[in-house]
């Protein structure tokens, strides 16, 4: 007969101690975690770049205006707002009572402040592109804005949703990077570099009843495994930008809720217009013949994506559902080839970022489609941290990726006009017609002829493509079933302003 | 023997040097701009020249590495670049951290290791002994992500009784919640290592077992519980102790790993976030802490290896 010690007791008892049940949501605070595959390199909202910043932006931060999940503006920190005749002067009536995380009431002086930051070249702010039309802001009262404007820009009130159009205090401005304080549901408690960012409730926020919650998490697991199981675990409640490899597995799950929505990021092909073979327009539409857009969102993203023309994505109003989606035609793309001067098809190198799977994966795609079209394409990996200085805009082809903006304008037309910042680090895509396009579809203020200018674009980059719009990719996202009242931004960040745990 | 240790520690003092060199060229080898990385991407260039200046980037590389240097032996680290926390206190947060999860490894690993390898050796062909055996070639062999990886899924999402990532500070949670947060990055650590070190020590104990004076022992009648401790163990201990020292060097790498796994905000994590954010000043500080801790590591064990064993102090005075 086996008996049981004294010392096999206590043994047992220790191990059922540490071993017991994990402490469950209610024994625990009302804290909602969210994994994260980067780092948070600033605190300063002006100064973010990347889209895990981007989430921290949303959550300690207010702008004049929100970004809503069907992509419309709804007011924010301003309650209304007016424009002049002429379209080149904007005044904003701000919300009074908005306090800051440090208890001071937020003024127009703060507003005036931020966006003189942002603009101003010494910043280095990204978003200074996004609002280089802006040529003077003046305070009227304490909650009043005027914006002036260099020419009539009909987008500026949508803009002024994006990320880095975040209010921050005047007199805090130099040190927005260590101690962060903002209007938002969420104001920032500690940093530990690597592990996490916690956010407390701003129990002052101006939405009264909101947030619901006491606080998030965010924590940084740059292994997509850790972060998958840690949900599975019941360690984190939200995981975000899912890989598509794991969005169908994950929907079996069902302590899991899943979400896959279309939002307007975007990969590509990228193709350097000013060197051979790229800079004849007839490759790079040989390109496109050799390869089915389909194929390439089937192979590189297990469908979870959309073929588009340009950055703007199939579920933009603007997308041109008019123009095919062409299937591949090697034998059409070999005689493009031959015209072009290539009889024996082209021999390129295409870089590839190491470890981003996804555009690692459409590089070998692209690879592998174009073979029949005459491209005979070797693969270099690259560290993505090189590309800004090796790749970007220099090398003839390779693969690269953008986030949503949160206009059409500010979605294309420093992508593709000539002038545009991101076409010089891009294609380098001069085509004048773009550029007229692009110039009065910014200016349109009628959203029928506003469209008809973004489909008309899609049109011209149909006929002439600066490179190879690969596809629309889904944004996955992956929350405890606990977890309420949050969806997928097709932005790629959340509001919790209204999440709870059931 | 305190020439002996004397010679020890300025050789360690010299390797520590020559590593310092080595980590901060190989760091300023590492592509892309510090300053662009610190302003980000869409900085004038008159502004990362400001900042190139102000953080002496543009000195030679020899200037530079002597300013670090110095600074480094007056205690002073600087401030990390990608956040403006002061680098000795990031550093010194991450490796406590880490040292509790070395530290526990490191003693499960000597503890579990000794015993299984004794246990090996006194009872050679055993059952147990050939089970263990194979058990061990096993752990050896395959490495540490894998057990970590399996450990995550049994016993955090399977089972549900420990936490998959994350850490808990001891301050805070308490006992409990801080050990459950380390017994599976613990136990997936010592695993590989406790073969490792079972092995060597089963061997010493067999060529001890079989040496003439257990042999003498035995033929005076001294008990053989007593024959084991007494005469076997000790000789038995001196490689253990050396395999020991070169596992805690092999487990800071493992450290590495089971951090990024299990997302523990150790020394690891610390290095993973310097790197992607090219924080120099954070990475030649923590690329100088591991080294230490593995030189130190290496010294004990001489050291240790040296009072047990005359012959090798001795020999190193001549």
């Amino acid at each position: 007969m086996t008996t049981l010690s004294r010392r096999d007791l206590v043994a047992g008892a220790g191990a059922a101690a540490l071993l017991g049940p994990m402490p469950t949501r209610a024994q625990g605070a009302n804290i909602a975690r969210i994994a994260m595959a980067g780092s948070i390199r600033t605190l300063d909202p002006t100064m973010t770049s990347s889209a895990d910043e981007y989430i921290y932006d949303v959550l300690v931060f207010n702008g004049l205006v929100r970004i809503k999940e069907d992509m419309t503006i709804a007011p924010d920190l301003a309650e209304s707002w007016s424009w002049d005749s002429s379209l080149k002067s904007c005044t904003f009536k701000l919300k009074p009572g908005v306090k800051f995380h440090n208890g001071r009431e937020m003024t127009s002086a703060d507003v005036v402040a931020t966006f003189r930051r942002i603009v101003d070249p010494a910043t280095g702010a990204i978003a200074r592109n996004t609002f280089e039309m802006i040529e003077a802001i003046e305070a009227s009262d304490p909650l009043t804005v005027t914006f002036t404007l260099k020419y009539p820009y009909a987008g500026f009130v949508d803009i002024l949703g994006d990320r880095q159009a975040k209010i921050v205090p005047a007199d805090a401005i130099e040190t927005m990077a260590t101690q962060p304080i903002g209007t938002g549901p969420f104001r920032f408690r500690s940093h530990t570099p690597g592990d996490r960012i916690v956010l407390v409730r701003h129990d002052d926020y101006f939405e009264k009843g909101l947030p619901k919650l006491a606080g998030v998490e965010l924590r940084m697991m740059p292994e997509m495994s850790s972060r998958l199981n840690a949900l599975k675990a019941g360690d984190i409640d939200i995981v975000w930008e899912l890989n598509p490899e794991d969005i169908k597995v994950l929907r079996e799950n069902p302590s899991l809720r899943v979400e896959s929505v279309t939002s307007a990021s975007w990969d590509t092909a990228v193709m350097n217009n000013t060197i051979a073979p790229f800079n004849d327009v007839r490759v790079r539409k040989a390109f496109h013949l050799a390869v089915d857009k389909r194929d390439v969102i089937d192979l590189t993203l297990f469908g979870e994506g959309a073929p588009v023309h340009s950055p703007i994505a199939p579920s933009s109003a603007a997308f041109a559902t008019d123009l095919p989606i062409a299937k591949s035609d090697p034998a059409a793309a070999r005689k493009l080839l031959r015209e072009a001067g290539y009889p024996n098809g082209v021999k390129v190198p295409l870089v590839i970022p190491v470890g981003r799977a996804t555009r690692e994966r459409l590089g070998v795609t692209l690879q592998q489609l174009a073979r029949p079209g005459g491209f005979d394409i070797e693969i270099q990996r690259v560290p993505a941290a090189r590309y800004l200085a090796e790749v970007s805009g220099k090398a003839p082809l390779y693969v690269d990726g953008y986030l949503a903006r949160p206009t059409l304008d500010t979605a294309t037309y420093s992508f593709l006009h000539s002038t545009g910042v991101f076409n010089n680090l891009l294609w380098h895509y001069n085509n004048p017609e773009v550029d007229k396009t692009l110039e009065a579809a910014r200016r349109a203020i009628d959203p029928v002829q506003q469209r008809e200018h973004y489909v008309q674009l899609q049109r011209l980059l149909y006929d002439n493509p600066p490179g190879f719009f690969a596809y629309a990719v889904n944004f996955g996202c992956a929350y405890r079933s606990a977890l309420k009242g949050v969806t997928a931004h097709p932005m790629r960040w959340f509001d919790l302003r209204n999440a709870s745990f059931a | 023997m305190l020439v002996y240790a004397a010679r020890r520690i300025l050789g360690m003092v010299v390797v520590l040097f020559a590593m310092s060199a080595v980590v901060f060229a190989a760091i300023h080898l590492l592509p892309g701009s510090v300053a662009h990385m610190v302003l980000g991407e869409y900085a004038t260039a008159d502004a990362v020249a400001a900042l190139e200046l102000k953080l002496g980037l543009r000195d030679p590389i020899l200037v530079q590495y002597w300013r670090w240097l110095s600074g480094v032996l007056h205690g002073e680290f600087g401030q990390a670049l990608s956040i403006d926390q002061p680098v000795a206190r990031l550093i010194g947060g991450a490796l406590e951290r880490s040292a509790a999860l070395g530290g526990m490894s490191l003693l499960l690993v000597a503890i579990m290791g000794i015993a299984l390898g004794i246990h090996s050796a006194v009872h050679r062909g055993s059952l147990s002994d050939r089970v263990l055996t194979m058990m061990q070639y096993t752990l050896i062999a395959i490495p540490e992500f894998f057990w970590c990886t399996v450990a995550i899924i049994v016993f955090a999402v399977w089972l549900g009784w420990l936490p998959a990532t994350g850490y808990t500070p001891l301050a805070d949670a308490g006992l409990l919640q801080w050990l459950r947060h380390l017994i599976l990055p613990v136990i997936c650590l010592s695993l590989g290592l406790t073969a490792h070190v079972s092995r060597m020590v089963r061997s010493s104990m067999l060529e001890a077992i079989e040496s003439r004076y257990v042999l003498a022992a035995r033929a005076k009648g001294v008990p053989e519980r007593l024959v084991l401790l007494r005469h076997a163990l000790p000789n038995a201990m001196l490689p253990a102790i050396t395999v020991l020292a070169i596992d805690a060097g092999i487990l800071i790498g493992g450290i590495v790993v089971a951090e990024t796994v299990f997302s523990f905000p150790g020394l690891g994590s610390l290095l993973m976030y310097a790197i992607q954010n090219h924080d120099i000043p954070l990475l030649q500080a923590g690329m100088l802490v591991v080294t230490a801790v593995y030189s130190l590591a290496t010294l004990v064990a001489d050291l240790a290896s040296a009072m047990l064993n005359p012959r090798i102090r001795l020999g190193a005075a001549h």
